[in-house]
């Protein structure tokens, strides 16, 4: 067995069959991502229909069309709608395998055109690749048996994937000195400009504070953090899932301790997929709801 | 899913990796939903964000000094009260490099001028840096006052702060 056999036992479990838990938790799963990408195509349509003005920064597809054509006409609430409806359809089985490819296409276009602001958010990523990994495994592994263990090896591929990059993408931008407290220092400066202008008011918390009076502390907290993102990739070993998902999980509440940003959908979806629900759904229930059956 | 299903699965994950790294190299690390997750990847450099403070009632002539945010005496306008997003704010005013006429009038537009009514605000870049080997400066500069019809540049900053690109139409 060589590291891509390896690796893709490690993703799909080959050898492990399918139980009424696994289906079950992949239309839960499927629910919650439908859930979020409705939510951000309506929020997106709205705040592009109401406040977009002029293009600031071009993102993806943005870079080769005039995204402020989608700030009129409510074409941003057209693109919604027609999200809306299709992913809907596309989650019960109805209409065609490319579907959720659409809905993929649609989503790209409604962030480009709702983020041409100059924000480059990332807390929608995770739900993006859920969708994109819907999309490719409605299309490549239509069977009912093959496209949940696909969809969701592909998340967890592409979740530690990223975690990962974003180690390296530190490395590579600062260098080793990346953790330095003093770093810190100014990220708190920032965030704490951002809050007091949108809210009127900002007042540090304790970790915040305690990071502000000792540089050591400051580069604790950020080479811990750090350190957290380089070994993302282990998420891809099953028995290491999830102990490294917890980890993450810390993370994320560090990072909204101390620079007040939130990363609300990636945290629920790290829950998700982190741990093998399936096990505790199948303690419950022993047979598949008829009903679920026709929407796998 | 069977064995050889699998090695099709990480086949065409494998495609979608090229595809992603293309994607990423070829988009300065951004297209969405790829990314190389970039966020505070460079370290240690200043950085400028965006607040308005209400100077409806301040003196003419203090209103437009630069000031440390430690010694700031005018209050804050939440601009999130008014549903404008501080993210989108903030680039739009730190990012902008020709101060042409829509420019200045799309931050009213952003508030609604009858939002401002009788008020005059001030749109101001915020500005951080490490100082020395222990402490940070971050300054308060005042850039564009606006009421609800007109908008007022800083007498005191160079125009280059104001025009900095070819597009010299609309001032």
């Amino acid at each position: 067995m060589n590291w891509t056999d390896k690796l893709s036992y490690q993703l799909f479990e080959p050898d492990r069959d399918q139980t009424p838990g696994e289906v079950i938790f992949f239309k839960l799963f499927e629910l919650f991502v439908l859930f979020y990408t409705i939510k951000f195509a309506w929020e997106w349509g709205i705040y592009t229909q109401f406040r977009n003005i002029e293009v600031v920064l071009p993102l993806g597809l943005a870079n080769y069309m005039d995204a402020s054509i989608f700030f009129d006409y409510n074409l941003a609430l057209i693109i919604a709608g027609f999200i809306t409806i299709l992913s809907v359809a596309a989650f019960f089985r109805l209409g065609f395998k490319w579907q959720y490819m659409v809905v993929m296409v649609l989503l790209h276009i409604q962030y480009v055109i709702r983020f041409s602001q100059g924000e480059i958010p990332h807390s929608q990523n995770l739900i993006g690749m859920a969708v994109l990994c819907f999309a490719i495994g409605a299309w490549f592994f239509p069977d009912k048996k093959q496209m949940p263990r696909f969809v969701m090896g592909s998340i967890i591929f592409f979740i530690g994937l990223g975690y990962t990059s974003a180690f390296f993408a530190k490395l590579v931008g600062t260098g080793i000195n990346w953790y330095d407290g003093r770093h810190l220092w100014l990220w708190i400066g920032e965030k704490s400009i951002d809050i007091l202008s949108r809210e009127g008011i900002y007042s540090p918390n304790i970790l915040q504070t305690l990071a502000l009076q000792s540089t050591a502390m400051a580069s604790l907290i950020l080479l811990i953090g750090w350190m957290t993102e380089l070994i993302g990739f282990t998420m891809w070993w099953k028995k290491l899932r999830p102990y490294t998902t917890l980890l993450l999980i810390g993370m994320h509440f560090g990072i909204t301790l101390t620079m007040n940003i939130r990363f609300d959908a990636f945290v629920f979806q790290l829950i998700l997929v982190g741990f093998p629900w399936y096990l505790l759904i199948d303690r419950y229930v022993n047979k598949t709801p008829l009903f679920m059956k026709k929407w796998i | 899913m069977n064995t050889s299903s699998a090695k099709r699965g990480l086949k065409i994950i494998g495609i979608t990796l090229l595809i992603y790294t293309v994607l990423v190299a070829s988009h300065e690390g951004e297209f969405w939903p790829f990314s190389i997750y970039p966020m505070f990847s460079q370290a240690g450099n200043p950085w400028t964000r965006a607040m308005v403070i209400d100077v409806t009632d301040r003196d003419a002539n203090e209103m437009w000094e630069v000031h440390a945010l430690d010694d700031r005496t005018a209050d804050v306008v939440s601009v999130g009260y008014y549903n404008v997003d501080q993210i989108d704010f903030s680039n739009f005013v730190s990012k902008t490099e020709n101060w042409t006429g829509s420019r200045r009038n799309a931050l009213i537009g952003m508030f609604g001028s009858n939002v401002i009514g009788d008020r005059q605000w001030m749109v101001s870049k915020v500005k951080g840096e490490l100082i020395g080997a222990d402490s940070i400066a971050i300054r308060i500069i005042p850039f564009i006052k606006i009421s609800s019809g007109a908008t007022e540049l800083n007498p005191n900053l160079p125009e280059s702060d104001y025009f900095r690109g070819n597009n010299e139409l609309d001032r």
